[in-house]
């Protein structure tokens, strides 16, 4: 009982780290409302350093993606014959209030949820999994222009994920 | 100067898709350069509306952290 309040304290406390980062990460992107691109960076930030695991247990750079966000719109941009730099960004501030997700960090948000209702831990690995998940979007377009294979990124958080959870039960 | 005859839309609507979501980015970006830029040559809320074809509330919700920052620098 103890040891499933503790959990539920610890996971309410990342999850509030995993939102804060990802808005700050937003609104470093010009972005007031975090997306699925802004939650992967904001899961590889988490202290529990299993996003980072997964990230490069699959051999990829974890700090790569950033450019590879970025990447991702200069590429787009290109594909339509323009090209075009970003105009050096006018500051962004939070909104006042509650933090809202954009629709992609709302799936990422949801998806969480639904797949914790056994009280396991909250890791980082959980969200690379998700948004690995996703085959459309800027997170899905910035991992394939880090060439990620994204099936060996999901299948390795899914299991680091797995392992996290097992570790916490045989506390 | 870009020439719009030379946009080409991708037939992948994966492709497409991603280039209206850069380009929204761009043009959000923009927005809030030229924003910053009227109200540091003392342009009311109003004839930014105006000029961006929305309300004053609509304007003022949506970029009035540029005022912020505008006041602070």
């Amino acid at each position: 009982m103890f040891q499933e309040i503790k959990s539920k304290l610890n996971d309410m406390s990342t999850v509030k780290r995993l939102c804060e980062r990802a808005e700050a990460h937003a609104l470093q992107d010009h972005q007031r409302e975090p997306g699925a691109e802004h939650f992967l960076l904001a899961a590889l930030d988490l202290p529990d350093g299993t996003a980072r695991l997964a990230f490069e247990r699959a051999g990829v750079e974890p700090e790569a993606l950033r450019a590879a966000i970025e990447r991702q719109y200069g590429d787009a941009l290109r594909s339509i014959g323009l090209r075009a730099e970003m105009p050096t960004g006018t500051p962004m501030s939070a909104n006042a209030g509650i933090h809202q997700a954009a629709p992609s960090g709302r799936e990422i948000m949801q998806a969480l949820a639904a797949a914790r209702k056994g009280h396991s831990p909250l890791l980082g690995a959980h969200v690379v999994g998700i948004v690995a998940g996703m085959s459309h979007g800027v997170a899905a377009r910035a991992l394939r222009a880090l060439g990620v294979d994204i099936i060996t990124l999901k299948s390795t958080a899914d299991a680091i994920a797995e392992v996290g959870h097992a570790k916490t039960f045989d506390r | 100067m870009v020439d719009l005859r030379d946009i080409t839309v991708p037939t992948d609507p994966d492709e497409a898709l991603a280039a209206v979501v850069a380009l929204r980015r761009l043009a959000d970006s923009i927005e809030r350069q030229a924003v910053r830029s009227a109200l540091r040559q003392g342009w009311p809320w109003s004839r930014i509306a105006q000029a961006l074809g929305i309300t004053k509330q609509a304007a003022h919700k949506r970029l009035s952290d540029v005022a912020a920052d505008n006041s602070s620098t």
